[in-house]
């Protein structure tokens, strides 16, 4: 309630002069005068909590890398049962494809559990945030964490899919001719390499992101 | 047309497998299950039907052939026959949408043979059980109902009454109604139809409609599917024509009047040939006419070369269907597409003539005539041996 837009108050008067604010007040005209709603897309923006975008994070980083994980696994999967029908030796040999699938899973996983051990709630409940507060750090956290999230759960996706469609190819090839496994398995690799990248950048970006947990002294 | 439009694609690499990639997978892995250059080397050169026998049991076919006392070439080929449609019945039911109307338009080729050999067999008298036991077991449909056939009296009324009582169920019905209301406006009613036109044509016209269906369907599902199928369907409708012109010479069908009537009818609305060669082909009036028309188009002329040259060697059929392995073993090229069932039907079907071949030249003991077969996925194909430097 009012504590909530006092907190902003206080980002608001401190972040712009008093000028800008009434100049972008007065530019939209047909849009909420009060000085309780935001002016524009950009306040819209930065007035979401850091820690709604780093949690955000946290699930598009899980999430999408679950769905290129599943998707990869639908994609080999349905291939592999097919083709042994007629080859029983590809059975066991096939379920790397799978494996290099589930690994795009558990970078997401990883990468979800390093950011959740990240978000802190504050030392003391106040009702708003000292005037002393990191405000740089803590807007850091929030959108390092979210893009981190993103790298790796996009990344994932386009990983995950390519693994299963090389898998798929390599299973149905793996049956007709045992020579071409060792092949197409380099191709899976790289393919996988793809999720590592997301990881590693992720990691990069979400290292010195800290949540204060106290007002700097 | 007579089969809907598909109510989805068959989706492109990331989505194809999701419904129909245990089916695909099922038909590569029966490419393996094909006869070896190999296991034709063994056949070719038993003295016995007996060794014949012994040598397939090492191969796919080893549970067709063990429960049958003696082997000719007849129990061969049904016992081979049985063998494709069951493998066909188990990728059947796990189909679904849109492969499943996919592997339902690939029976309905050997449906209308069947229509066709009850229609032909009730009008000379055979028995109904004789005519159903020569039907082509892919191509069945309900027993009722073919067994209702018969029944009808040859007359106008009892062709009609045939018609919109019998066939009008078969999924094969919408091709006779097409055929009928085509012929209606010629001969004024369906009645007279089915009795004044020739068992052969109607046949032919209604493989020609079923080739127009099928590569209407095949231009709705779009990608892979339609570069590739509709390829083949455009050969299989150019190879109906060139034949349907080579067989009619010599018949009332090569009048110069039933030439542009009827003959023209005959030429499905697809291939390559289509429109300008078909229009120059139904003014062909013997075989040189048609070697000019033919050679126009590279792909044939090479084809008509050897009907020409070497009449003795090869016969135009042989070198269709040497053309035709080549081209569906190329199907199997590529993934994710769903010309792998149409080719695995009909490559499956070269490598049971060929068995039927080989061991009715053992039985007739003429082992020159041996070779004279098309190996399926074979090393030494004309096709590959050019690359037989390159190091396989």
């Amino acid at each position: 309630g009012k504590r909530a837009i006092r907190t902003t108050e206080v980002v608001r008067t401190e972040r712009y002069p008093v000028e800008e604010a009434t100049k972008t007040r007065a530019m939209a005209d047909n849009t909420c005068q009060s000085e309780y709603c935001n002016a524009g897309w950009g306040e819209v923006l930065t007035h979401m909590s850091p820690y709604g975008y780093a949690n955000f994070g946290i699930a598009f980083g899980l999430g999408l890398s679950v769905v290129g994980a599943a998707w990869g696994i639908w994609l080999t999967g349905s291939s592999l049962v097919g083709a042994a029908v007629k080859a029983p030796r590809i059975r066991s040999k096939n379920l790397i494809s799978v494996i290099f699938c589930e690994a795009t899973a558990i970078y997401g996983v990883i990468m979800a559990i390093i950011l959740a051990n990240k978000v802190k709630k504050p030392d003391e409940a106040t009702y708003y945030l000292d005037n002393n507060w990191d405000w740089s750090g803590y807007y850091y956290a929030g959108y390092g964490m979210f893009s981190a999230g993103l790298s790796v759960g996009l990344t994932n996706i386009a990983s995950g899919v390519s693994v299963g469609i090389a898998g798929s190819s390599c299973a149905i090839g793996d049956a007709q001719d045992a020579s071409l496994f060792v092949k197409i398995l380099i191709v899976e690799i790289f393919a996988s390499a793809l999720g590592i990248f997301g990881i590693i950048v992720g990691i990069i970006q979400s290292n010195s992101c800290q949540f204060p947990i106290a007002p700097l002294e | 047309m007579a089969t809907p439009a598909p109510e989805s694609t068959p989706g492109g690499m990331a989505t194809f497998n999701i419904l129909h990639g245990f089916p695909e997978a099922l038909v590569r892995g029966m490419r393996s299950s094909f006869l070896a250059d190999s296991d034709y080397h063994h056949l070719t050169q038993c003295e016995t039907l007996d060794d014949f026998r012994l040598n397939l049991s090492e191969t796919d076919y080893s549970a067709g052939v063990q429960d049958k006392s003696s082997l000719t070439p007849t129990s061969l080929q049904s016992a081979a026959v049985d063998k494709l449609v069951t493998e066909f019945q188990y990728l059947r039911t796990q189909a679904i949408e849109p492969l499943s109307t996919f592997l339902d338009l690939i029976t309905y080729e050997y449906m209308i043979e069947n229509v066709m050999l009850l229609l032909k067999g009730s009008l000379s008298g055979r028995d109904i059980n004789e005519l159903i036991a020569q039907c082509h077991p892919l191509g069945m449909f309900k027993e009722s109902t073919m067994r209702s056939i018969p029944t009808f009296e040859s007359n106008s009324k009892g062709y009609s009454d045939l018609y919109q009582t019998v066939l009008v169920d078969t999924p094969v019905g919408p091709y006779f109604s097409q055929f009928l209301q085509e012929s209606s406006d010629r001969f004024g009613d369906s009645r007279n139809v089915l009795e004044e036109v020739e068992i052969e044509i109607i046949k032919s016209s209604l493989i020609k409609y079923w080739i127009e269906d099928f590569a209407q369907f095949v231009d709705k599902l779009g990608g892979e599917t339609k570069a590739i199928m509709g390829d083949l369907l455009k050969v299989r409708a150019d190879t109906n024509a060139i034949n349907i012109t080579l067989n009619s010479f010599g018949t009332p069908l090569n009048e110069p009047a039933m030439r542009a009537s009827d003959r023209k009818r005959l030429y499905p609305a697809v291939g390559h040939l289509y429109p300008a060669g078909t229009s120059m082909l139904a003014d062909v009036a013997d075989e040189d006419e048609l070697g000019r028309v033919l050679e126009l188009f590279p792909q044939y002329s090479s084809i008509w070369n050897i009907h020409q040259s070497g009449s003795g060697d090869k016969s135009i059929d042989d070198a269709f269907y040497e053309r035709d392995v080549q081209q569906l073993e190329l199907a199997f090229e590529g993934q994710m597409h769903f010309a792998v069932f149409y080719a695995y039907v009909k490559l499956k079907e070269q490598e049971i003539r060929n068995l039927v071949w080989i061991s009715e030249c053992i039985l007739q003991q003429q082992k020159d005539e041996i070779n004279k077969f098309v190996p399926v996925f074979s090393q030494h194909s004309p096709w590959r041996a050019k690359k037989a430097g390159a190091g396989r």
